[in-house]
C-alpha cells in the first residue's frame, strides 16, 4: 500500500510487505486531536504482537496533521502504513451523517490491506474514540487468536436508559433474523479472522448509498448469515469526538433502523430459514462503578407519541393492521401511569414497518419517519416501567422483549411472503 | 439500498427465474407503432418487480421478418425498428444495474436468404469458399429421410436457387437456408459473432434449432454426431473467453436425444423439456397425474451443472411433437376445438385462454412450473392473464402487443391503430380493458400480484432450482405429490388435478417428527407421524410444505 498524504516531517511507512499477524485499522479525517492518543494505546494494545502487527490509517484525505500525529505517537513500536480512501461526495438532499464520512471505504481500504499482507486477525477502531483503552485490542483480537471466532462484535456497557433503539429494535430484530444473541450489532469497532476477509470483502453493499451508516451492522450481518463463528468483547463506555453536529432523533432513528429493514432484503433467503436463536460467549468484563443517567424525560416521549397518533394515524393506518391502529388509539388516551405497550404489539408494529418497507408502501424516509413517534412512545414506555431497575432487571427485561421478537418470526416471514395487502 | 451487483455465481442459470418476450411486442417508445429497445428500458423496472432474474429477448436483429425475426439478415446489428447497437448496450447495462441477466436468441442453424453470405453463395462459383457457406446440391433428392419441419408451408427441404443454378438445403422455410457447418470457416464467423454479443456483457445465448446443424446421407439429419461437434466447439470458446455465460439449447427432441445436448458438461448448459410441458396440459384434463409422473420418470439424468428449461407457453404453438398419437389426438380436442387454434404440429394458444381463464387452473400450472425441477420460463403477459388473436395468422396471435392499460392501443403505443405491427386483443373477455398491468398493479388479489408473490417465494428456496425430485404414490390419482430435497432443505409440494376438493394419504414415514410448515402463509401443520398423512386439497388447489426437521 502506498503511503500518502503525509507531510514532510512524517517518517515512511514501516511495514512488512507481507505476513502481518494483526493489522490494526484506525479510519481518521482531520483527526489531529484524537488520533495520537488512539495509535498510541492501539500500539501498546498490540504489545504481544507488535512485532508482526501493523497499524493502518485508513485516511479521507486529512488536511491538517493526523497522519503525523498518528505516526509520532506509534514512534516506531509498530509498523504503520496509510491507507488512503475516498471520502463520499456531498449530497445536499441526504440525511446528516456525524460519523466518519467514507466509513465504508474506509473499512474496506482496511479490509483489503489486511488481505494482501495475509493478516491473520484484524481489527478496526475510529480515530475519535476518546475512551478507547489499550486492553480494546487484546479484547477484540485474542478471540479470532486463541479462540478461532471470526467476528469479534464490541459491547459497550451504557446505561439502562442509553443505547435504546439498540435495545428496542436492532438487537431483539437482528437476533430473531440470524439466531445469534449480538447485543450491539450495529457497533461501531470489530474484529475479525483472516476467513471472514474476503467473505466480507465480497458482499454487495460496499457502494450502496446508504452504506456509510450501514456499514457496521451489515458487517455483523454478513458474519452471522455467513454461518461465521461470532463473539462479543466487552470493551467498557464508548464516549468519541463528535465530527459533525449530531443529527435529532428522527434522522439517527432513520439510518439505524433503514440499515436493519435494508439488511432484511438483501439476507431473506437466510433469515427466513433461522430459528430460535443462541448466545454467544463475551469476553473480558465490564468496568466497576456506576454510570451518570442521560437525561430522559419519559413525559416529553410520551406527548410526542400521542402527538404522532394525532398526527399519523392515518398513515401508520396504511402500514399496521386496524386492530393495532385501535390499541395504540387506547394508549394515546391513556395516562401516564397506565402506559404500557406490550411486547407482542411492538415487535408486531416493528415488523410491519419492515414489510412496509420492502413493499415500499410509501417514501422510505417518511415510512421512518413515521416510526420515531412509535418507537418515543415504546421508549416512555420502557423508561417509566424500569424506573430504579438494575442492570440485571435491565437485562432481563430486554431478553422478554427479545422473546417476543423471536415469537412474532413467523408473523414477518407471512407477511413477507404473502403481504396483508395482497389478501385475497 | 440496492444489492443487486450480479454475483459471480457460474451455476446463476439454476436459480434463475427467465421472463421471455419480443421487443416488438413489449413498449413502443417512438410511437411507430413497434415496441423497441428504448420502450423496454423504460419497462425494466415492472419486468424486475416481477422478481424474475434474466430477460430472454426474441430475435432483434436485421431481419426481412419472414419468421418473425429468427430469418437473420445481419448477425451483428439491431433491426431498425427496434433501435441501434447503442441502445442495446444501454440495455444490457440498464438490466444489470437492477441484477437482471440478458439472454438473447442465436440462430445457428440457418440465414435469411436476404443475408450478404447467401447473397455472396449465390452468386459465387460453385466450388468456392463462398459458396461452401451454405448447404448445396444439383439434386433435390439427397437427405429424403429428414423431416420437413412446416409442413403446412413446405413440401420439401431443399429449393432451387435460380442465380446459383443449384438447390440449397433448409430445414424451416425456404427463404431461411441452413448454413454450411463442415465449412469451418462458418463456425469461426459464428464464435465472432457471439464474441460481439458478450463483449457487450449478454449473459448467454438460446441456441435455436440445434439438432439440425450438419446434415449426413441415410440418417434424419439430426442429433448428428458432427452436429454435437459443433457444440462442443463453441463451448470450448465460451469457457475460455466467457466465464459463466450460459448456452441454452433448443432441441425439440426427446429427453434421451436432447440429453445429448449437454454432453459430460461440455455441450451446452441448459435444454429444453419439450414432453413435460403438453403432460401438464394433459394431467390437468384428464384430472389424473400418470402423464407427469411419467414424463419426468423417462428423463434421462443430466450432469450436475446442467439445467432442464421448463415452461408452460412460449413464442410458438403448444407443440404436440413429443406426445404419442393419442395423447396428441386428445390434446386436439380438449384444447383445440378450434380448428384456427391448430398450427403444425400443436395449438397456438396462450396460457389463460388454454385455462378457459380460470384462475385457480393457471395458479396451479404455475405452481407446478415455479416447484418442478429445472429453470423457468414465463412467457410476457401470462403473468397478467393475456388472451390471443386466432385471427391473426401463424403465431402472431400469441405474439400481440402488452397490455399496460385499458387505454387507446392498451397503452403499448401512441401510434394510430392501424400503425400497430399487430392488432391489440379488443375480445370482452382477454380485452385490454380487462386484463391490463395497471389494473392488475391496482388489484390486491390480481393475477399479477400472486405471480410476484410466487416468483419470489421460489426464490427464497434454491431447493427448487437445484434440487432432486421424488414422487409420492397416493392412491387418489389426481393428487399430485412430490418431494424435492437440496442440502439442509426439503419440500413437498401437493396439487390437486381436479376440479373437486380431493382427500389424500401421503406415505412420509421417511419424515417422521418433522413438520410441514405451509410456504405461503408459514403457518405450522401437525407433525409428521408414521401413520399415513391425511390432507384435503381443494379445487385445483396445491400447497407448498416446507419440511422442518426438529431442531
Amino acid at each position: 500500500m502506498a503511503s500518502t498524504g503525509l507531510s514532510s516531517s512524517t517518517p515512511p511507512d514501516v511495514a512488512p510487505a507481507k505476513g502481518a499477524a494483526v493489522v490494526v485499522g484506525i479510519a481518521s479525517h482531520d483527526d489531529e486531536a484524537t488520533i495520537g492518543t488512539v495509535a498510541r494505546h492501539v500500539s501498546e494494545g498490540l504489545y504481544p504482537h507488535r512485532s508482526a502487527g501493523c497499524i493502518v490509517i485508513a485516511d479521507g484525505g486529512s488536511t491538517d496533521r493526523t497522519l503525523q500525529r498518528a505516526y509520532e505517537a506509534v514512534a516506531g513500536a509498530c509498523a504503520v502504513v496509510t491507507a488512503p480512501y475516498e471520502r463520499s461526495a456531498f449530497e445536499p438532499l441526504r440525511s446528516p451523517y456525524h460519523g466518519l464520512p467514507g466509513r465504508a471505504a474506509a473499512i474496506r481500504a482496511v479490509l483489503r490491506t489486511a488481505r494482501d499482507r495475509d493478516a491473520k486477525a484484524c481489527a478496526f477502531v475510529d480515530a475519535r474514540v476518546t475512551s478507547l483503552a489499550p486492553e480494546w485490542l487484546p479484547r477484540l483480537i485474542e478471540p479470532v487468536f486463541d479462540h478461532g471466532y471470526d467476528y469479534v462484535s464490541p459491547y459497550y456497557v451504557r446505561h439502562p436508559h442509553e443505547g435504546a433503539i439498540t435495545k428496542s429494535i436492532i438487537y431483539p430484530m437482528f437476533r430473531a433474523l440470524y439466531g445469534l444473541r449480538i447485543r450491539q450489532p450495529a457497533a461501531g469497532e470489530f474484529g475479525c479472522s483472516t476467513r471472514l476477509i474476503p467473505h466480507l470483502l465480497d458482499q454487495g453493499f460496499w457502494d450502496g448509498e446508504e452504506a456509510e451508516t450501514g456499514i457496521d451492522l451489515w458487517l455483523a450481518s454478513a458474519a452471522a448469515a455467513g454461518g461465521f463463528r461470532v463473539c462479543e468483547a466487552v470493551l467498557g463506555c464508548r464516549t468519541h469526538a463528535s465530527r459533525a453536529e449530531t443529527p435529532d432523533l428522527s434522522t439517527t432513528f432513520a439510518q439505524v433502523v433503514g440499515a436493519l429493514f435494508a439488511d432484511l432484503e438483501a439476507r431473506a433467503e437466510t433469515w427466513q430459514r433461522v430459528r430460535g436463536s443462541m448466545a454467544v460467549p463475551a469476553f473480558g468484563l465490564p468496568p466497576a462503578g456506576g454510570m451518570s443517567p442521560p437525561p430522559v424525560d419519559a413525559e416529553s416521549m410520551l406527548d410526542a407519541f400521542r402527538l404522532g397518533f394525532r398526527a399519523l394515524r392515518d398513515v401508520w393506518a396504511w402500514i399496521v393492521l386496524p386492530r393495532v391502529i385501535l390499541e395504540l388509539k387506547r394508549l394515546a388516551e391513556a395516562p401516564a401511569e397506565q402506559f404500557r405497550l406490550d411486547d407482542d404489539l411492538w415487535a408486531q408494529i416493528v415488523y410491519d414497518f419492515a414489510l412496509a418497507y420492502r413493499a415500499r408502501s410509501m417514501p422510505r424516509e417518511h415510512l421512518l419517519g413515521a416510526l420515531t413517534p412509535l418507537y418515543l412512545g415504546w421508549l416512555a414506555a420502557f423508561v417509566m416501567g424500569t424506573s430504579g431497575w438494575n442492570q440485571k432487571d435491565i437485562d432481563d427485561r430486554v431478553e422478554q422483549l427479545c422473546v417476543a421478537f423471536e415469537t412474532k418470526k413467523p408473523y414477518l416471514i407471512s407477511g413477507w411472503r404473502w403481504p396483508e395487502r395482497f389478501r385475497a | 439500498m440496492t444489492w443487486h451487483s450480479l454475483a459471480d455465481e457460474p451455476l446463476w442459470y439454476k436459480d434463475a427465474v427467465i421472463y421471455e418476450l419480443p421487443i416488438k411486442s413489449f413498449f413502443d417508445s417512438n410511437g411507430d407503432g413497434i415496441g423497441d429497445l428504448p420502450g423496454l428500458i423504460e419497462k425494466l423496472d415492472y419486468v424486475h418487480s416481477l422478481g424474475v432474474t434474466c430477460l430472454w429477448l426474441l430475435p432483434f436483429f436485421p431481419s426481412p421478418l419472414r419468421d418473425d425475426g429468427y430469418d437473420i439478415a445481419d448477425y451483428r446489428a439491431v433491426h431498425p425498428s427496434y433501435g441501434s447497437v447503442d441502445d442495446f448496450q444501454k440495455l444490457v447495462n440498464a438490466a444489470h444495474e437492477r441484477g437482471l441477466r440478458v439472454l438473447i436468441e442465436l440462430v445457428l442453424n440457418h440465414t435469411s436468404d436476404q443475408h450478404a453470405w447467401f447473397q455472396r453463395a449465390q452468386r459465387a462459383p460453385a466450388t468456392s469458399p463462398d459458396r461452401d457457406f451454405y448447404v448445396w446440391s444439383d439434386s433435390d433428392q439427397k437427405y429424403p429421410d429428414a423431416r420437413i419441419a412446416f409442413v403446412d408451408t413446405e413440401s420439401s427441404n431443399w429449393a432451387w436457387d435460380p442465380l446459383a443454378q443449384a438447390y440449397y438445403w433448409h430445414r424451416f422455410f425456404h427463404h431461411q437456408p441452413d448454413l454450411n457447418y463442415d465449412n469451418p470457416a462458418v463456425i469461426q464467423e459464428m464464435l465472432g459473432v457471439m464474441d460481439f454479443w458478450l463483449e457487450m456483457g449478454v449473459d448467454g445465448f438460446r441456441l435455436d434449432a440445434v439438432p439440425y446443424l450438419v446434415e449426413r446421407e441415410g440418417t434424419t439429419c439430426e442429433n448428428l454426431p458432427e452436429t454435437h461437434a459443433v457444440l462442443k466447439a463453441i463451448r470450448r470458446h465460451i469457457d475460455r473467453r466467457w466465464p459463466n455465460r450460459l448456452l441454452l439449447a433448443e432441441a425439440n427432441q426427446p429427453p434421451e436425444e436432447v440429453r445429448a445436448y449437454f454432453g459430460e458438461a461440455d455441450e451446452c448448459h441448459m435444454a429444453y423439456h419439450f414432453p413435460v410441458m403438453p403432460r401438464l396440459f394433459l394431467a390437468l384434463h384428464l384430472e389424473e397425474r400418470d402423464p407427469i409422473v411419467e414424463a419426468i420418470a423417462n428423463t434421462p439424468a443430466i450432469p450436475d451443472t446442467c439445467q432442464w428449461a421448463l415452461f408452460l407457453r412460449n413464442h410458438d404453438e403448444l407443440t404436440l411433437e413429443m406426445v404419442s398419437d393419442y395423447e396428441r389426438d386428445y390434446m386436439y380436442l380438449a384444447f383445440g376445438a378450434l380448428p384456427q387454434a391448430r398450427l403444425n404440429v400443436g395449438i397456438r394458444r396462450r396460457l389463460a385462454p388454454l385455462m378457459n381463464n380460470s384462475r385457480r387452473r393457471i395458479e396451479l400450472l404455475m405452481s407446478v412450473l415455479l416447484s418442478f425441477p429445472g429453470t423457468p420460463i414465463i412467457y410476457y403477459g401470462d403473468e397478467i392473464g393475456m388472451g390471443d388473436d386466432l385471427q391473426l395468422g401463424d403465431r402472431n396471435g400469441i405474439r400481440t402487443p402488452m397490455h399496460w392499460t385499458g387505454d387507446r392501443n392498451a397503452g403499448f403505443s401512441r401510434a394510430e391503430p392501424s400503425q400497430l405491427y399487430s392488432p391489440v386483443i379488443t375480445d370482452p373477455v382477454f380485452g385490454c380493458q380487462a386484463v391490463n398491468v395497471e389494473a392488475e398493479e391496482r388489484e390486491p388479489a390480481s393475477l399479477l400480484h400472486w405471480m410476484r408473490n410466487m416468483i419470489r417465494l421460489r426464490r427464497l428456496f434454491k431447493v427448487f432450482g437445484r434440487g432432486g425430485i421424488e414422487f409420492l404414490n397416493p392412491a387418489n390419482r389426481k393428487i399430485l405429490a412430490y418431494v424435492r430435497r437440496h442440502q439442509a432443505d426439503v419440500v413437498l409440494c401437493v396439487a390437486n388435478l381436479s376440479r373437486s376438493v380431493q382427500p389424500v394419504e401421503l406415505d412420509l414415514t421417511a419424515f417422521a417428527g418433522w413438520v410441514p410448515v405451509e410456504m405461503l402463509g408459514y403457518t405450522e401443520f401437525p407433525p409428521i407421524t408414521r401413520a399415513p398423512y391425511f390432507l384435503a386439497v381443494g379445487p385445483y388447489g396445491f400447497y407448498w410444505f416446507e419440511l422442518q426437521h426438529p431442531a
